[in-house]
């Protein structure tokens, strides 16, 4: 059946395959939800059935294998430059989209990210929005609806996708990767339902170095001032890690809130840690655990904002053992 | 050719079927009988709610070939073109794609010839603030006296970044916000003319969806029909808007309430099973508050909750055994998780902890019991004072203690009165004389005589020595006893004991005076010793509410 390639999504996929089926495919449509969930894939699933000569996106005929290879005519993709889309693509999309499709039935534009377009770009896109030409399908792909312009998203059919279940993740990890279920499971759960996060580089940073990471942490007291320098300095040594590094601490200190409130220890993202769990939980209070989650999320919010690393970690780390 | 959506389909065709922007139909439908027709027109408002429309239909009612009418024929060539958006005659442009002043200036060569067919040329300018500073400022001249033939209409969702000079040049008309009735009446009337079967209730919650938008309104039902084809039911409504069922919402509330983290958490973690959108069950858990908060403070909260029967009585019974405090605590709190979830890198734990903060709030006191509270236990004290207190009598408030007449220096009460308001009358009209006189030891006032006592050689001394300012201060002298004053001042040894205090001496001594007294009340005093004894507390500090108190 159509869409059975991707996985889960299940309501997403079962009311895009009933407007397919009733002939009530909207001209625009907005997928909203995390990245890395498969999004875009199920758009260009949706192009294929569109394109397909045998309406259901076989992936054998001519049709299918274009889009494949991203080379077919009537399949059109607005990507941002660098950090934003800009007013001038989307006047080069709009003047592509006057004409009539090639080969297929519709003429496709996929807008990823569409929450990178600018002020100008969003309103220009907009009378192209509301009224195409008959044959156009237009699909928006976004993982921060609440930043386009209300006036864009009034004009599109919203689809909101949800992150994928732990489970789901995790069961694939294990087919796929061959990981032990406790090993699948934390990765899974630190994945955040991502695909793209689970398969990614961050393998080995997610499983061995989140053991050491928290054993120093934990090892860290109130006293130990210089330790605690020391590893700042070495946990804001990597830009490009750091934030992954906050969510593997917030995940520790949000076990210990769930343990804290007796919650089953099979909800707890890192199981091989159990013990460690229990014992930073028997000496914490839940007004505690919360300050210090709460300092994560502070942490986290000004790495957003550009703040020196280093200073940043080292009051977080203040916070953290205080 | 493709499936229309319904917003398209039902693009309303003349005045009468937009829905809820009476106020503007009926303007511009007299407008057109009366023929007082305007030469720009501006329409503002929310997104979805009809400018387009609104430009359309009166594009139409101008150019009708049947005649100038409010009501445009739909039958004629004029009105089918515009209707198809091909008309000759009628310009409609895109602001967001046209801004710059190159557009304009084409626009401005285009607008002096006349129409081909019709009786207006009408340009239709959609999304009009993205026009650039430069393409406003070139169009002002044209649109404030346009030839005899041309009408503009512009459309925009952001009248404030439109230049006053545009502003004061169109007719303005804002759009409203459609009320939510009209919005479900019109999906009732499209849903019939569709031939689809849908209850009231979904029409409702739909309706609900498009928060005052009948565009966003429309999109939903789209969906929904997309979804369910033409028989619609109520349960699949709920699932494809993502709805929380009611149950669970109650089960937090309640979770919340009774201060059980456990359940809270539990919550969480079957929304996030029910793969719904935590940030629209935020959403939800916040009306139901709301709810709550309406409950508590209005008689009849039936008409600002269209909630009716069971659903009603569920938020009453949970409202009842909140206090208002509480319920507007636990609101701003979520208010917070709200905005902060739309940035939140892990939003389940950013509604977990507000969930578990909400459950572990301690129960606020309103301060008004509280106040209430403290004045029966005064109360009590008062009438059944404490063994140990006896000594001092209890006052409700630490109260002014009477100034001891032995502790003040002695000068007899009328010499004093008398100095001090000649002092002060005298400081009123000349500050720099009135403060010399505070530091002048008062030795004798015995009118006409009036002696004042200065340290020998001091600087006070010699100014009050000055003929001039001494004549001076005579005059206001008498005029304040009502009777002529000889002014004697003496020049006294610095250790001289027996001359009274100046006034600036008197204030001072008085100051740390007070300081103590008030000190030593305040540290007496009954209500604040069984606060200290119920709240085991120490005195830090205490300090003078008011100069003017004691």
């Amino acid at each position: 059946m159509t869409f059975d390639k991707i996985l889960g999504h299940d309501r997403q996929k079962d009311i895009l395959r009933r407007a397919l089926a009733n002939g009530r495919l909207a001209h625009a449509y907005l997928f909203a939800g995390p990245d890395g969930i498969g999004k875009r894939m199920l758009a260009i699933e949706l192009a294929r059935a569109i394109v397909c000569h045998e309406q259901r996106g076989c992936g054998n005929c001519p049709a299918c294998r274009k889009i494949d290879n991203q080379n077919h005519p009537d399949l059109h993709t607005l990507e941002p430059d660098g950090t934003s889309i800009k007013i001038e693509k989307v006047r080069a999309f709009q003047r592509e989209l006057n004409l009539k499709p090639l080969e297929a039935p519709r003429k496709i534009c996929l807008i990823d990210h569409a929450e990178m377009m600018t002020t100008g770009a969003s309103n220009a896109l907009l009378k192209t929005l509301e009224e195409p030409r008959g044959d156009t399908l237009l699909i928006l792909l976004t993982d921060q609806p609440n930043r386009l312009l209300d006036t864009i998203r009034s004009r599109c059919q919203i689809l909101p996708f949800t992150r994928h279940p732990n489970s789901r993740i995790q069961a694939e990890l294990e087919k796929r990767l061959e990981l032990n279920p406790t090993e699948a499971h934390v990765l899974a759960a630190l994945s955040d339902g991502s695909f793209k996060k689970a398969f990614g580089k961050d393998r080995e940073l997610y499983l061995e170095q989140r053991k050491t990471l928290l054993k120093t942490l934990t090892g860290l007291s109130t006293g130990s001032i210089l330790q605690m320098l020391e590893f700042a300095e070495q946990i804001s040594a990597d830009k490009a890690i750091l934030p992954d590094i906050l969510e593997i601490f917030q995940a520790f200190y949000r076990d210990v809130l769930t343990t804290l409130h007796g919650r089953d220890t099979d909800e707890l993202v890192n199981l091989d840690l159990k013990e460690k769990i229990f014992r930073v939980a028997s000496k914490e209070s839940i007004p505690g655990i919360l300050t210090k989650l709460e300092a994560l999320m502070t942490a986290q919010r000004q790495l957003d904002r550009n703040v020196n690393r280093q200073l940043a970690m080292e009051v977080m780390l203040l916070d953290l053992t205080a | 050719m493709a499936y229309l959506v319904l917003a398209r389909k039902w693009r309303p065709q003349n005045f009468s079927d937009l829905i809820g922007q009476e106020h503007v139909s009926q303007t511009l439908a007299n407008a057109i009988k009366s023929g007082r027709i305007h030469h720009a027109f501006l329409f503002t408002g929310a997104r979805g709610v009809g400018k387009t429309s609104a430009a359309r239909i009166l594009a139409k009612a101008l150019n009708c070939e049947v005649g100038l009418s409010d009501q445009p024929c739909g039958t004629c060539t004029s009105c089918l073109e515009i209707t198809a958006g091909q008309g000759l005659d009628v310009l409609e442009i895109d602001g967001a794609s046209n801004t710059g002043v190159d557009d304009v200036r084409e626009l401005r060569e285009n607008i002096r010839y006349l129409p081909n067919r019709s009786r207006y040329k009408i340009f239709i300018i959609d999304e009009v603030h993205m026009l650039s500073t430069n393409a406003f400022n070139a169009l002002l001249k044209t649109l404030e006296e346009p030839p005899e033939h041309a009408k503009f209409i512009f459309a925009t969702t952001e009248p404030h970044k439109i230049p006053v000079t545009i502003l004061s040049r169109c007719q303005r008309f804002d759009f409203r916000k459609i009320p939510l009735v009209k919005v479900a009446a019109r999906l009732r009337e499209l849903a019939d003319l569709e031939k689809l079967t849908v209850s009231d209730r979904s029409l409702a919650l739909i309706a609900r969806q498009g928060e005052g938008s009948m565009r966003d309104a429309l999109s939903t039902f789209d969906q929904v029909l997309a979804f369910s084809g033409d028989q619609v039911e109520d349960d699949a409504v709920q699932t494809l808007l993502g709805m929380v069922d009611r149950r669970l919402l109650l089960d937090t509330v309640e979770a919340v309430l009774q201060r059980d983290c456990r359940r809270a958490l539990d919550a969480v973690r079957r929304v996030d099973q029910l793969g719904l959108a935590l940030r629209r069950f935020t959403q939800d858990l916040l009306e139901m508050f709301r709810g709550m908060v309406i409950c508590t403070v209005v008689e009849t909260p039936e008409e600002m909750l269209d909630l009716v029967g069971e659903e009603l009585k569920e938020l009453q019974l949970l409202a009842e055994d909140s206090s208002l405090e509480d319920l507007q605590r636990i609101v701003t709190l979520l208010l917070k998780t709200q905005t902060e979830l739309a940035t939140s890198a892990s939003p389940m734990l950013t509604l977990e902890m507000s969930l578990v903060r909400l459950a572990t709030l301690a129960p606020s006191q309103e301060l008004g019991k509280l106040i209430s509270h403290l004045e029966s236990l005064e109360k009590r004290l008062a009438t059944n004072p404490l063994p140990r207190s006896q000594g001092t009598p209890p006052r409700s408030v630490p109260e002014e203690p009477s100034p001891k007449k032995s502790e003040a220096p002695v000068i007899t009460t009328t010499d004093e009165r008398g100095w001090q308001g000649l002092v002060d009358q005298v400081k009123e009209k000349r500050p720099m004389l009135g403060s010399v006189l505070e530091h002048g030891r008062l030795l004798k006032l015995e009118p006409p005589l009036l002696e004042v006592g200065y340290p020998k050689n001091s600087f006070m001394l010699g100014q009050l020595q000055e003929p001039d300012i001494c004549r001076d201060l005579e005059a206001l002298a008498a005029s304040y006893f009502g009777a002529s004053v000889k002014l004697r001042v003496v020049p006294m040894e610095a250790e001289q004991k027996d001359a009274p205090p100046s006034l600036v001496e008197t204030r001072q001594a008085k100051e740390t005076d007070r300081m103590r007294r008030l000190r030593e009340d305040a540290l007496e005093h009954p209500a604040l010793k069984s606060v200290q004894e119920i709240f085991d507390g120490k005195i830090k500090q205490v300090i003078p509410i008011d100069k003017g108190f004691v």
